[in-house]
């Protein structure tokens, strides 16, 4: 029962002064064991954050990173899935699932988390899960309109995979569900 | 020809004591035969069998003590490790008697004594209905490490088998049951309960296989995430019961680092710290007053591996069960030592380390007198550990099996032979102590030296009166 926070595309400071409060009383220590960010973050004292919340954060770059030591991309192991990260304004067109499954069987990855779009989407798509968990903190994006604020928590737990999508919709948390099993 | 029922017996009046004689023994006096003379079944020839017994690692301390035993009736002359109990007494009493010769013969070839106190536990334990007292009588001399015979004493000892053995198959399969109970109450993986709330929700199994296209989001009440606060919440009580599943775990792993049992690189070994740290867990779960504490561990570590070690499979394999209602027991005069709240109360762990040190005083004013005040040594810092981990700290692991034989035994129930014990190692160590300042006696009463247990369990035993 691994628990994975996959949240990205913060803009704090620029596009965003802070998560959401109702976001931030439900994160705690202790409860998650990985966290996955996208990128666009984008500065050390978000990354400071995060790592508070749990020691194991990996981070791709995002396009308004501060930082530029995060890689491109990231793959990494958890359970029986194997994950990848890109932040995505890489694959052109944005957010366009053929080329982001071009990218899924490039990095040879179950699931794979991108964002850039500020919206959440999770498709099963040519043997793959996508999953984009939106926007943290609701950032303004120049592809999207009326950005709700949102991320994603994985309970990768043997060969399944139950995500809960938190999405802040008119002031209120709305926690929505989504199973997925491995192909045998 | 074996006594049945409560003792009946050829001989209903008690043999007098010119019958014990060692005189009319059928075998010619050796040291090791005089524990078998006529009438004399409560020899604690059980030290000597073990020297006999080969192999058996478990009583190799005890074989130590390679002065043979001569505990019969007033007549023999009976040296200082001699247990007092049966010393002189010889107590006749009808249960424990084979009073038939050839039986007697039999015993008397016999090349060892340890088989005659294994025959002696079997026909106690195989009464319909058990005789505690002669049970309790059987087991102060140490009980026989064979057949799972301690498994079974030790059960009988606790209260968890009745004393009725028809009774016995009923409450095991009850007390089983209402463990498994417990354990799927307590111990919740909330994963597992989601997923058994989708499949009684009938979740379209078809949409977990489907190859393409967007995934269906459900919405889900605030409790069912992992990160609800909600106090209802599985996931939350998960989360708060993780802190104390963490401190159970860090003890577990640290009990009997030595012994391959608990501490093997094997799946044997994990197996066993789980179902420990599960017992834990549950009684943690169980007694929010005490909850857990560090040392409950220590206490338990003993009573599983007794039971685990059943030869007896079935019981092996419920081991963890019946490791958990003994503990309960067991525990249950000794609780008062973990809570720390009452630590300063009547009954609290401080005046219990006071009940000892008055007994001490008691007994020999002047070792009382040269502890506390010339020394200054306070008994908090050697009894604390002595008296809530019932001396398992103190003695290798299969002395303190030993031991436990005589605690549980007590007809006055393990606390007060705890305390005489507890004295009587004070005592034993007499002039070491009374020779040494602070830091020598501290030094030697937080290691206590290995010691002939034979001698220690009598002089605890003259503590008695």
């Amino acid at each position: 029962m691994v628990l994975v926070l996959a949240l990205g595309d913060l803009h704090i400071p620029h596009r965003a002064a802070d998560l959401p409060a109702k976001f931030k009383s439900m994160l705690v220590p202790g409860k998650i064991q990985h966290i996955l960010s996208p990128g666009n973050l984008c500065i050390k004292e978000v990354h400071d954050y995060l790592k508070s919340l749990c020691s194991d954060v990996q981070i791709t770059r995002g396009e308004y990173d501060e930082d530029t030591r995060y890689p491109e991309t990231k793959q990494l192991v958890i359970g029986a899935f194997k994950l990848g990260i890109c932040h995505g304004h890489q694959v052109v067109p944005w957010g366009d699932l053929d080329s982001l499954a071009m990218l899924q069987r490039q990095l040879d990855v179950d699931i794979l988390i991108t964002g850039h779009t500020h919206q959440f989407k999770a498709y099963k798509h040519e043997g793959g899960v996508i999953i984009n968990p939106g926007s943290a903190t609701g950032a303004y994006s120049s592809i999207t309109y009326d950005v709700n604020p949102s991320f994603v928590l994985m309970d990768i737990d043997g060969l399944r995979v139950v995500v809960y999508v938190y999405e802040l919709v008119d002031g209120e948390v709305k926690v929505d569900k989504i199973d997925f099993k491995k192909p045998q | 020809m074996m006594s049945t029922g409560n003792g009946s017996n050829m001989n209903p009046k008690p043999v007098p004591a010119w019958l014990n004689s060692a005189a009319w023994a059928s075998k010619p006096r050796s040291p090791v035969r005089a524990s078998y003379s006529f009438g004399d079944r409560s020899s604690s020839a059980s030290l000597v069998e073990s020297t006999a017994r080969p192999g058996g690692d478990l009583d190799d301390p005890l074989s130590n003590r390679a002065k043979p035993q001569e505990t019969v009736a007033s007549q023999e002359e009976s040296d200082a490790s001699a247990l007092a109990e049966q010393a002189a007494q010889a107590q006749i009493s009808d249960n424990s008697e084979h009073s038939s010769d050839s039986d007697e013969n039999k015993v008397a070839k016999s090349p060892s004594s340890f088989d005659y106190r294994v025959s002696l536990f079997n026909t106690e334990l195989s009464r319909r209905r058990i005789h505690l007292a002669e049970l309790q009588r059987l087991s102060a001399q140490g009980i026989p490490d064979a057949g799972g015979i301690r498994a079974t004493t030790w059960k009988v000892l606790l209260g968890f088998l009745p004393k009725n053995r028809d009774e016995w198959a009923t409450e095991l399969k009850k007390k089983r049951a209402t463990y498994a109970v417990f354990r799927e109450e307590m111990i919740i993986n909330p994963s597992e309960v989601t997923r058994k709330k989708e499949e009684m929700e009938a979740l379209k199994a078809a949409e977990l296989d489907a190859l393409e296209g967007p995934l269906q989001r459900h919405e889900i009440s605030q409790d069912d995430h992992p990160l609800s606060l909600g106090s209802k919440s599985v996931w939350h009580q998960f989360f708060q019961d993780t802190e104390l599943a963490e401190q159970i775990n860090r003890d577990v792993k640290r009990t009997h680092p030595d012994m391959q049992f608990f501490c093997g690189d094997n799946d044997f070994a994990r197996e066993n710290q789980e179902a420990l740290k599960r017992i834990l867990f549950i009684f943690a779960k169980l007694n929010p007053g005490i909850r857990y504490v560090q040392g409950m561990n220590e206490v338990l570590a003993p009573l599983y591996y007794v039971f685990k070690t059943d030869v007896d499979e079935t019981n092996a394999n419920h081991a963890e069960e019946d490791s958990f209602f003994c503990f309960v027991e067991l525990l249950s005069d000794f609780r008062d030592h973990f809570c720390q709240q009452l630590d300063n109360s009547a009954v609290g762990i401080r005046s219990t380390i006071s009940q000892m040190t008055q007994l001490l005083r008691r007994h020999d004013e002047e070792l009382w007198r040269h502890l506390e005040i010339t020394s200054k040594v306070n008994p908090q810092f050697y009894a604390f550990r002595w008296i809530t981990l019932l001396l398992t700290q103190e003695f290798n692991f299969a002395d303190s099996l030993r031991l436990w034989d005589s605690l549980l035994s007590n007809p006055d129930g393990p606390l007060e032979i705890l305390l005489r014990v507890c004295c009587a190692m004070l005592l034993c160590l007499r002039s070491r102590l009374l020779a040494g300042d602070f830091t020598t006696n501290l030094k030697l009463l937080q290691h206590y030296p290995a010691i002939d247990f034979n001698y220690l369990l009598k002089v605890a035993d003259d503590l008695k009166n």
